[in-house]
């Protein structure tokens, strides 16, 4: 069709998408059966979509990205065996062992339709526990294992603007599933919200719309705060001012005396 | 002033005759009956010319008596309770005498007043939810001076007119008579309350809002006054009051032609389609025949393309109220709506000028790329203020359009705060140097004034300068001390920002990712 390659006008479509990782402790055994003893870690990172899916013990994913994604490529820390990997299908997902955390360059090639770059975001590899201080804290080996998974995911929306007609039909052909409305699992520990921590905890997380619904309270609450608290120094400073302009007055009168 | 009535009807855009004129008129066969709730006396009297009144003149529906119980008429009660300051009157044993407090009154005064028994003497004064302060609107000087000037007013004329405001509760006709700024020059009722609504509109709407944007609008919205429209309105009102009887009749006589005239219009226009009918079929006749022709005038004019250019002209000109025009939004059916939430689109108006080139195209993009961002003068006091709050603006956990928005108008917020802030300590500092300058002429002034005084006093004054010199040095000595340890505590405040920055994953993902933004830009 010739209408294909024409771009939609004053429109704007978005993916949810989340990336991170996901890192468990080695047993010793496994530690012993591989090639590289000093790694203590196996970590997963990954991009996948928002909603996690029904049964599984995954932190999202329920829907294939594959429609709008074509590649998704992890650079990784230069000390591993060609450090960058193209994950050229779904899942878009890296498993590897290391004993380190460093930062992780991800780069999201769309798809030929979309006429659109790729696009760059980090992620840091996360290997030890979240602690409540924020402060970095690496505890022993078996103590780590004990608390189970260590879970680093960021949601993020991809925005499509102006979409081309053919990627628009591509995109509305497939609906992202939904994010669940209310808690059913542990939330995903974010240091934007370090009082999170506890309910974190007790398994996989999973991203929910009460997480977006509850930062958006956080936000109303602190601007309502903010408000307040401008309009008390904007009343102080209103008094100060005309203070100001007696004094200037007074000072005045008596330079003119 | 020479207006007729037709002008009045004219420039009014009365849209239809039964509220402008006279119904009875309309249907001249029908007995002219008195309005209901008019009384018959004035009904004589003004006649059957002035049914624009009539609606109002309806019988108004009063609130239903209190009552009491069924023992205590009104009067008694008032003559009981101004008794009772004299004497202890025993009233009926369900009520008693308690004292109250009123919390809308200033001070400690306390009323006594006739209870029913049972209720609870511990509740609040029932009557003080009536005491409802209006908003009033103060501003600094840096928002006059960015908002608020105007060539017609100084600052001062417009503190005293909001003062005058405030003290008369916006009750705008007693507020206009005590209006009396001097050397001011003369104002009108309408000036007076077009400056002080339009200070409100601006404060309102360039303020951090901390509700959502429909009570804000709703707000500005209560502020709105169009003066021209108040001038011409009370204009015509008066000229209205204004017109001589001849007048008057001439207006009646007019009237009635007219109504005769579009009567006879529409008789011949009936007769020639039943004529069209009989003779060509039932499908025939005048399709655009209008029945009832709301603007009589125009059939004084007498041709049907003068009928509809003058309703255009008519509706072009008429004041347009700002409830009434209300901004031309897309409405688009239910269904679309959820089908753009379920497929996440967002549409948004195209610019019609918006030119389809490829460098105009916006990548596509990660929402939290596009975060917004505190100026980079007063970013440090903005994230430290939202850090006290327990939110950093690098980051969201659900970096949604919502939430995107929200954060946007947070920072806008903090950052006014912070400005403030800053304002307030320079007004501070220069009250300060004020008072220090002022110090040191009262007290050297009547030590060097007066030659007759002895050598003490004079050394006094010289020590009481060297005081004020003292107290100069320490208020600097204080400033200085105050801003290294703000600066200290802006440096802490910096390090343990890098500190954390440095063992947050996420903030060095976003830090990065704002370098590669700049880096694209």
């Amino acid at each position: 069709m010739s209408n294909d390659r024409v771009r939609v006008r004053g429109l704007s479509i978005f993916r949810p998408i989340i990336y991170g990782n996901t890192a468990v402790v080695l047993t010793q055994k496994e530690r012993d059966a591989s090639p590289t003893p000093d790694h203590t870690h196996r970590w997963t990172v990954a991009v996948r979509s928002a909603a996690s899916p029904p049964d599984g013990d995954q932190v999202g994913g329920a829907d294939d990205l594959s429609y709008f994604i074509k590649r998704v490529s992890f650079k990784l820390h230069d000390t591993y065996p060609n450090p960058s990997r193209n994950v050229d299908k779904s899942p878009f997902e890296l498993t590897e062992t290391g004993w380190g955390e460093f930062e992780i360059q991800i780069r999201i090639t769309f798809v030929t339709e979309s006429g659109e770059k790729a696009a760059t975001l980090y992620h840091h590899l996360k290997l030890h526990p979240w602690t409540a201080s924020g402060e970095p804290e690496i505890p022993p080996l078996d103590v780590a294992m004990k608390l189970g998974p260590v879970h680093s995911w960021q949601y993020d929306e991809v925005v499509f603007n102006d979409p081309y007609q053919n990627f628009l039909n591509v995109l509305t052909s497939h609906p992202p599933t939904p994010l669940p409305k209310s808690k059913r699992k542990p939330v995903p520990f974010h240091l934007a919200h370090p009082a999170s921590l506890e309910a974190s905890k007790g398994g996989t997380p999973e991203f929910t719309m009460q997480m977006a619904k509850e930062e958006e309270e956080r936000l109303k609450e602190a601007r309502a705060r903010v408000v307040e608290e401008q309009e008390k120094w904007r009343a102080m400073l209103i008094e100060k001012e005309n203070e100001l302009v007696d004094l200037q007055k007074r000072v005045n009168g008596i330079e003119a005396a | 002033m020479n207006v007729s009535a037709a002008d009045i009807r004219s420039v009014f855009n009365v849209p239809d005759a039964a509220v402008a004129g006279p119904s009875q008129i309309k249907k001249p066969t029908t007995t002219v009956r008195k309005p209901e709730g008019m009384p018959r006396e004035l009904y004589a009297l003004i006649g059957p010319s002035t049914p624009a009144l009539s609606a109002q003149l309806a019988k108004p529906r009063l609130k239903q008596k209190p009552n009491f119980g069924g023992i205590a008429p009104r009067t008694k009660w008032h003559v009981s309770i101004l008794l009772s300051q004299y004497f202890v009157i025993s009233y009926s044993s369900d009520r008693e005498l308690r004292t109250f407090k009123n919390p809308a009154r200033k001070g400690d005064l306390e009323l006594r007043h006739w209870e029913k028994a049972g209720t609870d003497s511990a509740a609040d004064y029932p009557f003080a939810k009536y005491d409802v302060q209006p908003n009033s609107y103060q501003y600094s000087l840096d928002e006059y001076t960015r908002l608020l000037e105007d060539r017609d007013w100084t600052k001062e004329e417009t503190d005293y007119l909001l003062s005058v405001v405030k003290e008369y509760d916006s009750r705008w006709y007693i507020v206009h008579d005590r209006y009396n700024f001097p050397g001011g020059p003369e104002r009108t009722l309408e000036d007076l309350k077009d400056r002080y609504c339009s200070v409100c509109r601006k404060l309102i709407r360039n303020r951090p809002w901390a509700g959502d944007d429909a009570s804000k609008t709703l707000l500005i919205s209560s502020y709105q006054f169009d003066k021209e429209r108040e001038v011409t309105r009370k204009k015509y009102l008066k000229s209205l009051e204004d017109r001589t009887p001849d007048q008057i009749a001439e207006e009646e006589a007019l009237y009635v032609e007219v109504k005769r005239l579009e009567q006879n219009e529409r008789r011949f226009k009936r007769d020639r389609e039943n004529l069209l009918r009989t003779l060509a079929g039932i499908d025939s006749g005048l399709p655009d025949i209008v029945e009832d022709d709301p603007l009589p005038l125009a059939i004084l004019e007498g041709s049907k393309t003068k009928t509809k250019k003058t309703k255009g002209v008519a509706e072009a000109e008429s004041p347009a109220t700002p409830a009434a025009t209300p901004a031309p939004t897309v409405k688009k059916p239910i269904k679309s709506a959820a089908y753009d939430a379920q497929h996440c689109i967002i549409r948004t108006e195209t610019p019609s000028a918006a030119i389809a080139t490829k460098a105009a195209h916006q990548p596509a993009y990660l929402r939290s790329f596009k975060l917004p961002a505190p100026k980079a003068a007063i970013a440090p006091k903005v994230t430290q203020a939202l850090a006290e709050l327990g939110i950093s603006h690098t980051r969201l956990v659900m970096p949604t359009r919502e939430n995107a928005l929200l954060l946007d108008s947070l920072i806008e917020a903090t950052t006014t705060l912070v400005e403030t802030k800053r304002a307030y300590d320079k007004a501070e500092y220069e009250i300060q140097v004020l008072k220090n300058r002022l110090g040191v002429r009262e007290k050297s002034q009547p030590a060097e004034g007066t030659e007759g005084k002895v050598e003490g006093s004079a050394g006094m004054g010289v020590d009481d300068v060297q005081v004020g010199k003292e107290a100069e040095e320490t208020e600097g000595e204080d400033g200085r001390a105050q801003s290294i340890l703000s600066a200290r505590s802006g440096g802490r405040s910096r390090k343990h920002a890098r500190r954390s920055m440095s063992i947050s994953s996420v903030d060095t993902v976003s830090t990065r990712a704002n370098n590669k933004r700049q880096k694209r830009n």
